[in-house]
């Protein structure tokens, strides 16, 4: 065998490709090759290494995504608990993932139970067919709607301009206390975004940080501590944060 | 695409059995073309939703590179959108290293760092191929069907992939000073 057959052949071999017939044709060949071996040796340890990467399963929110899509496709009647309590696990097993890998994450270090309540409120968002209490990208019909059922006023703002588009607002409950969640959307990606009043004068600069996909940003501003849970990128959520904080500038 | 028939509970069933198992494949694919967790996220859920729409014409073939073939159109139809977007395709093409989070990979070896973020920085062509033949573990038949490609150009562009990705590592190893002995 020719040297350029040879070559063309090693691929083959480490792939399990050739037949038994041309495998032993190869192995003859290769003995009076010593470039061929070097490159077998080569293509065999590439492989080794790419094989030995870790795996990367489907995180449990696109599962959850695509599992809610086939559902409302299949337009069956929806199995309440059932279902209710599938997310359940997911956002478990998402909170114990989230909660074990984290690290530099303000959020952590200053309490995991309010890291926790945020994801868990942010999945509720993101998986349920009914994201907000109130439906509206009109802060004047969102901010009214928050009167009466919690004890400040939230700052709203709608951030079409910035492409966020506001969707509406729901109730959650962080840490024993009843929050204000205003909920947006950049494409098809949802941002919780929860606020209340600060307990410590002036702002402070929001550190976003980044896991499986998720961005969470923690930061103070306008007298509110603000947290934004978003399933989208850091610079998407550096930006979102930028586009908040202008309009509650503007609003003072 | 309008004139497929609306998928009903018993091909969504069927769906469900043949094609989902398929979906860690489809991010772990869509993970390596985009280099982006959150896109790859995105380019994966469409796709399972072009697969539903097109599930009529799925005929008992092999399902997972019937199911990466289109994993792979969706995310050049997305390329295409971002280009339209006046976004330069270099732009999402030339985001190697950004794909791979560094704190995940954390958990992995110094070593399996940058292996990895070697294949990032190949090109989509080259990233691709080895992504479906080492990671995916797919013959090269089945590789064929994904890139729509005679066996024989798989093969050629598999060989030229291997010798780049080990002149990246040779280059990546060298410079930290403890190179591999046999490469």
């Amino acid at each position: 065998m020719d040297c350029p057959t040879c070559e063309a052949m090693v691929g083959a071999y480490v792939d399990g490709e050739l037949s038994v017939a041309e495998s032993a044709e190869f192995e003859r060949a290769l003995e009076a090759c010593p470039d061929c071996r070097r490159r077998l040796e080569e293509t065999r340890m590439v492989s080794g290494l790419l094989r030995d990467l870790p795996a990367d399963p489907a995180p449990d929110l696109l599962r959850a995504k695509v599992e809610r899509e086939l559902r409302a496709i299949a337009g069956r009647p929806r199995p309440y608990p059932r279902q209710h309590l599938r997310w359940m696990a997911t956002a478990a097993s998402l909170i114990v993932a989230l909660g074990i890998g984290w690290t530099g994450a303000t959020l952590v270090s200053q309490s995991g139970r309010e890291t926790d309540a945020l994801m868990a409120g942010y999945l509720r968002i993101a998986m349920s067919d009914h994201p907000v209490e109130v439906a509206s990208s009109d802060r004047h019909t969102v901010k009214p709607w928050f009167a009466g059922r919690i004890d400040y006023a939230p700052p709203v703002h709608d951030l079409t301009t910035a492409g966020f588009p506001l969707v509406g607002g729901r109730l959650d409950i962080v840490d024993g206390r009843k929050v204000a969640v205003m909920v947006y959307r950049r494409n098809r990606h949802w941002i919780a975004l929860t606020a209340w009043p600060a307990t410590s004068a002036g702002d402070a600069a929001a550190s976003v940080a980044q896991r499986d996909g998720f961005a969470l940003g923690d930061w103070r501003h306008g007298g509110f501590e603000l947290r934004a849970v978003g399933d989208l990128a850091p610079a998407d959520m550096k930006s979102f944060v930028t586009a908040l904080d202008r309009a509650v500038d503007s609003d003072r | 695409m309008s004139d497929a028939p609306k998928p009903d509970a018993g091909t969504v069933d069927r769906f469900r059995t043949v094609m989902l198992p398929h979906l860690d494949a489809a991010y772990g694919y869509a993970r390596w073309l985009t280099r982006d967790p959150v896109q790859a996220q995105d380019v994966a859920q469409e796709a399972m939703l072009r697969a539903l729409r097109y599930f009529h014409a799925f005929r008992g073939e092999d399902a997972k590179p019937w199911l990466l073939r289109i994993v792979r159109n969706t995310w050049l139809d997305l390329a295409r959108r971002h280009a339209a977007e006046k976004v330069p395709l270099e732009e999402i093409e030339d985001r190697a290293g950004d794909g791979l989070d560094p704190e995940q990979s954390a958990l992995a070896g110094d070593r399996r760092r940058q292996i990895a973020a070697a294949l990032a920085a190949l090109p989509a062509e080259a990233r691709e191929v080895l992504v479906l033949r080492e990671i995916e573990d797919l013959s090269y038949k089945r590789i064929a069907v994904v890139l729509d490609l005679p066996i024989g150009t798989v093969m050629s562009r598999l060989a030229r992939a291997r010798e780049k990705l080990a002149a990246g590592l040779r280059g990546h190893l060298e410079r930290r000073g403890h190179g591999l002995p046999d490469m």
